[in-house]
């Protein structure tokens, strides 16, 4: 039997492990953690063996599909993308799981909690391994409900319960994209079909839709005088929902307040599960995102922006694990932009972005498990309170320390020496730069430069502040449990190693995606569609490109040391509520005074709310009203029910005495 | 007290009846619509029966024929009826006792 | 021969006097009482046409109706103690826990 056969239970374990962790938890050691993490560790190992599987025969990609209703099916597909993903999200949440028995031994809801996560990596598996986008769709939403449980997981906490309700309705309006993305190319596949579709075609299938693209672009709707490729509207509005669930500009104000969860759930939201969702989706319809004129511009100066914007923010935060959500979401933009330079470089741009969205998932819920771990032992998060944790926790200082590293991207080019981080973000650079190259567009590339310095001010802000100097104030602490360190070793090893090891292999191996069995697509082909130029593959840019991103990592290591190390600068006048500039920083450009004091409250509270509620109030009158008069009738006739015996005598007689009047009368009349 | 004057007064008479009327207008009124639709029936039927009836001079009585017509066509539900007439005495005797009856 | 309508119209009128008081009446052993009056109404139908008829089984009946009267009456005036017992009264107003 081949291995590709199991696929089915990657989700499948999981799914199963909620069932019995919610029943059965509680009776269970530890809530039951046994039972997700045994799941979980058989999915990784059914996932590792697929993807050594597809590593070793390229061409063996798994395809199973079941006719559901209609003309919709449930199916897997496991090709080289969904294949690192599985294996990614399976072994970073393992590790989770492993580590979250140590982090939440002392929580009451213990078998809620693994119950729920488990619930969360069945859902995001499922997502990876549709094969068409309605089930794609249905895990979409699974995963947003589990993020809703688990970032609200302590709902005592009004804090918590209110995250939890922001990250719900935020992504929501992502979803509401997502779906409207779907309805509209369902119908033009209708459309394309002539509303006759043969049997056993089903045209939400991935390589169905990927057939009719050149059908989608050519047709055009007209959108307030311009003329629209109708495939444009749909990568749009698909980008719309990955720009909710990967917490892009507009729509990525749920993400730090999704904090309020415990430190284990944000690993597995931002480094392993929810987040990557919206990465994976634009990877996966990547053949409909070539193809539409302009929409991969919108995704790089998004992602761009993204990560400039998340990376200012990031430097003023006082919160350890603030920081680490708008690095986050920073990161996130870099892998937008990397699926956005797709514009210059083709299919490749799939593998540099899903490359550093895996390296991401270890070095990111490496920092939060470290974070997590200085949380445990130290009970603050407050960074001003911290410092000098490194000489009572070395071990999780030292792999915070890796991964700072890796997420700075630290690493010599050209040779294979160098922190995951750094490939990966390297190569979506100096991608960026030849965007710039092939299109004369340049601020992609000045952005992530940029963005690249921050994050490199911010992480080593983050490590000074934390682990080095004088402790700030008193606290006891002491090295977390082997539970939690062991996990915190193995991700700091593949922070390190992992993308050193895989790099080119990697690219190659993920941008086969697009050219299998299953989905065969001719990437140039399609770029001409979308009116892009691809240019030559990577690696022909000039030195001090290469090199760049390596210097802005070592200058903002060196400004961080300057003025959080030594002190050399005193920071008490800049960081001031007076400069206006920390000022809006600090505030988060205003957002939370823009979108919900007033979007939410002035316009959709007080405005659209109230008319809805007035008409709801007319609906109401108009049921009550009914309601009323029945109840009033009912009131007024069971006056008759008097319980007194003799006036249900005299109402018999009555009412024989008239029956027999009448039905003499009718006799008469007849 | 006997000998109390009786005088007619029209007025007194109208309000008594007024009050004892008023109070039980809805059973007269319905018992006299059911009495005269069953008037109206009874006499607007015509009622088989024999054309003379039976006369025996020496023994009017016609006890003998009902004791016998009891003891042969209807001797079963006779039967039943004592037992009914048994087991409502034991009921009745039952009820009325109460509390007492340990 | 007296017309039979005429035996028919008095069992009419004793049976109406009888319903009158069922009807109107609040003290349990009135209402006892008119049920008596229509069930002898019942007996005088049954005999006189019994007698028009030439025929005894109604009058055998008659006799049936009467006993089973008499089981009526005795359990009636049994129920009536009791409730006099719970309660002081037999008015039967007062009995009205079936109500709305």
């Amino acid at each position: 039997m081949a291995i590709g056969d199991l696929a089915f239970l990657i989700p499948l374990l999981p799914a199963l492990a909620f069932v019995l962790t919610f029943f059965l938890g509680k009776k269970l050691p530890n809530g039951g953690a046994i039972i997700p993490i045994a799941a979980i560790a058989t999915s990784f190992v059914i996932s590792l063996l697929i993807t050594l599987n597809l590593l070793q025969n390229p061409g063996e990609v798994i395809t199973q599909s079941y006719s559901w209703f209609a003309m919709f099916n449930l199916g897997i597909l496991v090709d080289p993308l969904a294949a690192v993903m599985l294996t990614m999200v399976t072994f970073v949440s393992l590790l989770i799981h492993i580590y979250s028995v140590g982090y939440m031994s002392h929580d009451r809801s213990q078998s809620r909690y693994f119950a729920e996560t488990a619930l969360f990596t069945a859902s995001m598996l499922s997502l990876i391994l549709s094969d068409n986008i309605l089930q794609l769709f249905i895990s979409w939403e699974l995963v947003g409900v589990c993020s809703y449980l688990l970032i609200g997981f302590w709902y005592q906490k009004p804090a918590a319960a209110t995250a939890a309700k922001k990250a719900f309705l935020t992504t929501r309006i992502g979803d509401v994209m997502f779906l409207a993305g779907i309805v509209i190319l369902f119908s033009d596949l209708f459309k394309i079909f002539n509303g006759t579709i043969p049997d056993g075609v089903f045209i939400m299938r991935f390589d169905e839709i990927f057939a009719h693209i050149p059908e989608l672009a050519a047709m055009n709707a007209n959108i307030l005088g311009m003329e629209v490729s109708h495939i444009t509207i749909i990568t749009l509005l698909f980008f719309g929902g990955a720009v909710g669930k990967s917490g892009q500009f507009p729509l990525h104000v749920w993400l730090p307040d999704a904090m309020e969860g415990p430190t284990t759930v944000s690993a597995l939201i931002h480094a392993a599960t929810m987040v990557t969702a919206g990465v994976y989706l634009v990877a996966r319809t990547f053949p409909m995102f070539i193809a539409a004129p302009d929409t991969l511009l919108v995704v790089a100066y998004l992602g761009a922006f993204t990560a400039i914007f998340a990376a200012t923010m990031g430097i003023v935060m006082n919160d350890l694990k603030r920081v680490l959500a708008y690095s986050t979401i920073s990161q996130l933009g870099y892998m937008m932009l990397g699926l956005g330079i797709g514009a210059a470089i083709g299919a490749e741009a799939v593998g540099m972005s899903i490359f550093h969205l895996i390296n991401h998932a270890f070095f990111k819920a490496l920092l939060f498990l470290c974070a997590g771990s200085v949380i445990h032992a130290v009970g603050t998060h407050d960074m001003r309170q911290l410092g000098g944790v490194a000489k009572v926790m070395p071990i999780t200082a030292a792999t915070m320390i890796i991964a700072a590293l890796s997420l700075a991207g630290f690493g010599i080019p050209g040779t294979i020496f160098g922190t995951s981080g750094f490939f990966s973000k390297d190569a979506i650079i100096e991608g960026a730069y030849l965007f710039g190259e092939s299109s004369g567009m340049w601020i992609p590339y000045v952005l992530s430069i940029v963005a690249a310095l921050l994050t490199s001010i911010y992480i080593f802000r983050l490590i000074f502040m934390t682990f080095f100097g004088k402790p700030r104030t008193d606290y006891g602490g002491h090295e977390s449990h082997a539970s939690m360190t062991i996990p915190l070793s193995i991700l700091a090893l593949l922070a390190l190693f992992f993308g050193g090891l895989t790099s080119r292999r990697f690219n190659d191996f993920v941008s086969e995606t697009f050219g299998n069995n299953f989905v065969n697509m001719n990437i140039p082909e399609l770029a001409e569609m979308g009116g892009y130029h691809l240019a030559a593959h990577v690696g022909h840019e000039p030195v001090l490109i290469l090199w760049m991103p390596l210097i802005v990592a070592v200058a903002g290591l060196l400004i961080a040391y300057l003025i959080y190390g030594l002190k050399v600068v005193n920071m008490d006048n800049l960081v001031s509520r007076n400069n206006p500039v920390y000022k809006l920083l600090y505030n988060r450009y205003y957002q939370n005074a823009i979108f919900t004091d007033f979007i939410s409250v002035k316009i959709i509270y007080e405005g659209f709310a109230f008319a809805v509620r007035s008409i709801d109030r007319g609906f109401d009158w108009v049921v009550n009203w009914i309601s009323d008069v029945t109840i009033e009738t009912g009131d007024s006739l069971r006056q008759f029910q008097t319980g007194v015996i003799q006036t249900y005598a005299t109402a018999v007689v009555a009412g024989v005495g008239l029956l027999i009047v009448l039905i003499k009368v009718i006799m008469e009349v007849i | 007290m006997l000998n109390k004057e009786i005088t007619f007064n029209p007025m007194k008479i109208l309000t008594s009846a007024y009050h004892f009327f008023r109070p039980r207008a809805l059973g007269i009124t319905v018992a006299f619509l059911f009495l005269a639709v069953l008037m109206v029936s009874v006499f607007f039927t015509s009622w088989p029966s024999v054309d003379q009836l039976p006369q025996n001079l020496e023994d009017p009585s016609n006890i003998e024929g009902i004791g016998v017509m009891i003891f042969t066509d209807f001797v079963v539900p006779f039967e039943i009826l004592s037992i009914v007439l048994l087991s409502s005495m034991i009921g009745a005797i039952y009820m009325a006792k109460g509390d007492d009856a340990q | 021969m007296i017309p039979i309508e005429l035996y028919v119209g008095l069992a009419v009128i004793i049976f109406t006097i009888g319903l009158y008081g069922f009807m109107t009446q609040r003290s349990g052993i009135r209402m006892l009482m008119s049920v008596e009056l229509m069930l002898n109404s019942a007996n005088l139908n049954l005999v006189a046409f019994s007698s028009y008829n030439a025929d005894l089984t109604g009058q055998v009946f008659a006799l049936y109706s009467i006993a089973l009267a008499a089981c009526e009456a005795a359990i009636g005036f049994a129920i009536l103690m009791t409730i006099f017992r719970m309660r002081d009264t037999i008015n039967l107003d007062s009995f009205n826990i079936l109500r709305w």
